[in-house]
């Protein structure tokens, strides 16, 4: 696209990931701003600006000044800024970093509604949940280069591990480690500090067999739980590594 | 779409308080310390009586321009007597300058006036400016003189031998009374350098429309600030966006040297002269330049934007140092010795058209001030418009 491509620039959104607002503009100044660069009717920008704002509810705010608004409410108005002008296709890049979790479920919840209304979100993040709680496709790229695209259940079935049982329990010796390696499934066993986590290469129900093993070897714990491979699991299954905050 | 930019542009520069204080509070913060240190300082030097010599040789006693200007200006009962003058052999005016008993002596050889002085000050300065108003003003009337009997001439009454001299007198003392020319007066009250500093603080004034001019173009490129990148993807030409900030941010610079022009004039009691519009002219000429500076700084350099309001801040400073805001003597100093200096120094050319309205009969020194501003202010937009062209940013 070049730099002159208006038509198709008019159609686009961009949220940054550092604040981009003037300090000197109120909210709904900035906003109006913005949106100005891309809607020229008066009465439709009104419109539109109205509407964001009520998007990420920032309706008792317009009158403040930047510097006066929170962390997560300059997030959202770092982000109303870039979706007032209602584009076809978003770019919104890590919009939750240092957000606090009220904050952070509005923005969620405004994105989720910009996709409902029809346009198409590019959402970048290190968040795995937020990828699980909104995205219709996920591609995981790691130093630019795509690894694997697809469904989060599509890419969680990448993973070679099919489930993991976390249990907190003190006292492990290797002996019983190793019988637990030699359990029907088990891909891998760890044991750091007091957490012991168990991965499994199939099934979604190893963990009764788990604690029938636990129980008849008379070891205590405190608290046992299940999951499904994470998207993290994935990343670390295609990487080697963890994902970076 | 321009409209909607220029309005905010001026609300987000208007509302900076940083720029505010430095564009429009600085100037008269500081020309109120001006009033206040050098009205006092020139009250105190105002009855000091300048110790000169003048060698008394032939070509002296034959001229009767300089011997009447000095005359005049050394008369005791003169209430804005300038010097204490004595006439001496070249010999003895060097002994004088020895001695220190005097701040300089003139000789005139072959009817130029040289002056001849050890330090540089403000009193070697009075001397040499007061020297070079009577060599102007002696041609002055020379060229009225010859004007009004060619004119004489060429009505076909008069020849060389008939010419009705009283009559010419008339004419010449008539223009010259009528103000059709400018003859300066160069009493003790006129000769104020601190008009030097006012002038010198008009120049600052102008200067710092740089700081408005490159902040406003910081905020629209990619490269220098968060705001630049939003901008850069919206389906808006650069050009009317840079353009827009950039009349804005003239608009908030006149507007500042306007309340500093109001503030001197009516209470500092500042006296510019009497050609408004021609001051006016210069400070709008002198604003731009100003700004194209803070343009090419904020294309050029690849700082943030404190480091390049640091910058524009030195760099304007420097400029008026160097053309007299701390001493008159500085600006004396680089007039002689390295003169290329002030030539393409903004401030200074400021400066120079100030006080060539104030001091000079023609215009010729003050619109030279002009178009070399012109020609500064033209260099530093080519500079930042080649310096826009050439920057590139990955595009999606």
């Amino acid at each position: 696209m070049s730099p002159d491509a208006y038509d198709i620039k008019a159609k686009l959104g961009v949220v940054f990931q550092d604040v981009a607002v003037f300090e000197e503009l109120t909210v709904y100044e900035n906003i109006d701003y913005f949106c100005g660069l891309y809607i020229k009717d008066k009465n439709t920008r009104k419109q539109y600006i109205e509407e964001a704002i009520e998007l990420v509810g920032l309706e008792e705010f317009k009158k403040f000044y930047p510097k006066q608004l929170s962390g997560g409410l300059l997030r959202r108005l770092n982000i109303v800024c870039g979706i007032a002008h209602k584009p076809k296709l978003i770019f919104l890049d890590e919009p939750t970093v240092a957000v606090d979790p009220q904050s952070r479920n509005n923005i969620l919840d405004g994105i989720q509604k910009l996709r409902d209304n029809g346009a198409t979100v590019v959402y970048t993040t290190h968040y795995m949940e937020e990828v699980e709680i909104i995205c219709d496709r996920v591609i995981i790229l790691d130093k630019g280069k795509v690894l694997a695209t697809g469904t989060t259940d599509e890419l969680k079935e990448l993973a070679k591990i099919e489930e993991k049982v976390t249990v907190e329990v003190n006292d492990l010796n290797e002996k019983y480690i190793e019988e637990i390696k030699r359990l029907e499934n088990v891909d891998d066993v760890t044991y750091n500090g007091n957490i012991l986590l168990v991965t499994y290469k199939k099934g979604k129900n190893n963990l009764v067999e788990l604690i029938d093993y636990l129980k008849k070897e008379s070891i205590k714990y405190n608290k046992i739980y299940s999951e499904r491979p994470t998207l993290n699991d994935v990343f670390l299954e295609l990487t080697g590594k963890e994902l970076r905050d | 779409m321009f409209i909607h930019n220029f309005k905010y542009a001026l609300k987000t520069l208007f509302r900076d308080k940083m720029l505010i204080f430095w564009t429009f509070a600085f100037p008269i913060i500081l020309g109120t310390f001006f009033n206040m240190a050098f009205s006092n300082i020139e009250n105190s030097e105002k009855l000091e009586i300048i110790n000169i010599a003048i060698v008394d040789n032939d070509e002296f006693q034959n001229n009767e321009l300089y011997k009447q200007a000095f005359k005049t200006l050394s008369d005791e009962e003169n209430e804005d007597r300038l010097f204490n003058t004595k006439y001496v052999t070249e010999e003895e005016a060097k002994q004088l300058l020895e001695k220190d008993e005097i701040t300089g002596y003139m000789i005139l050889e072959e009817d130029n006036p040289k002056i001849v002085v050890t330090t540089s000050g403000i009193n070697e300065t009075i001397l040499k400016y007061v020297v070079e108003e009577i060599t102007t003003n002696g041609q002055i009337v020379e060229n009225l003189i010859d004007k009004e009997i060619n004119k004489e001439l060429s009505s076909g009454i008069y020849n060389l031998y008939n010419l009705d001299y009283k009559k010419i007198y008339e004419n010449v003392l008539e223009k010259t009374q009528n103000q059709e020319v400018k003859i300066t007066d160069m009493s003790n009250k006129n000769l104020s350098y601190t008009m030097i500093e006012f002038y010198t603080l008009i120049a600052m004034a102008c200067l710092y429309g740089g700081i408005l001019g490159m902040v406003a173009i910081n905020k629209n490129l990619a490269n220098m600030s968060s705001n630049g990148k939003r901008v850069s993807v919206a389906p808006t030409p650069k050009g009317k966006v840079i353009f827009s900030s950039i009349l804005a941010s003239y608009i908030i610079q006149l507007v500042g040297l306007t309340l500093l022009f109001i503030y001197t004039i009516f209470v500092l009691k500042v006296d510019y002269g009497t050609n408004l519009p021609l001051i006016i002219l210069l400070g709008i000429v002198g604003s731009l330049a100003g700004l194209s500076m803070g343009l090419a700084i904020g294309t050029i350099l690849k700082a943030n934007e404190n480091v390049k309001t640091g910058i524009v801040i030195a760099v304007t400073m420097l400029g008026c140092f160097l053309s007299g805001m701390m001493g008159i003597t500085m600006k004396y100093i680089i007039d002689t010795n390295a003169p290329i200096i002030n030539k393409i120094n903004p401030a200074s050319m400021i400066t120079d058209g100030f006080y060539s309205l104030y001091y000079y009969d023609t215009l010729d020194r003050y619109y030279f001030n002009i178009i070399s501003l012109l020609i500064f202010s033209i260099i530093m937009i080519v500079i930042s418009y080649t310096s826009l062209r050439r920057q590139k940013f990955e595009n999606l």
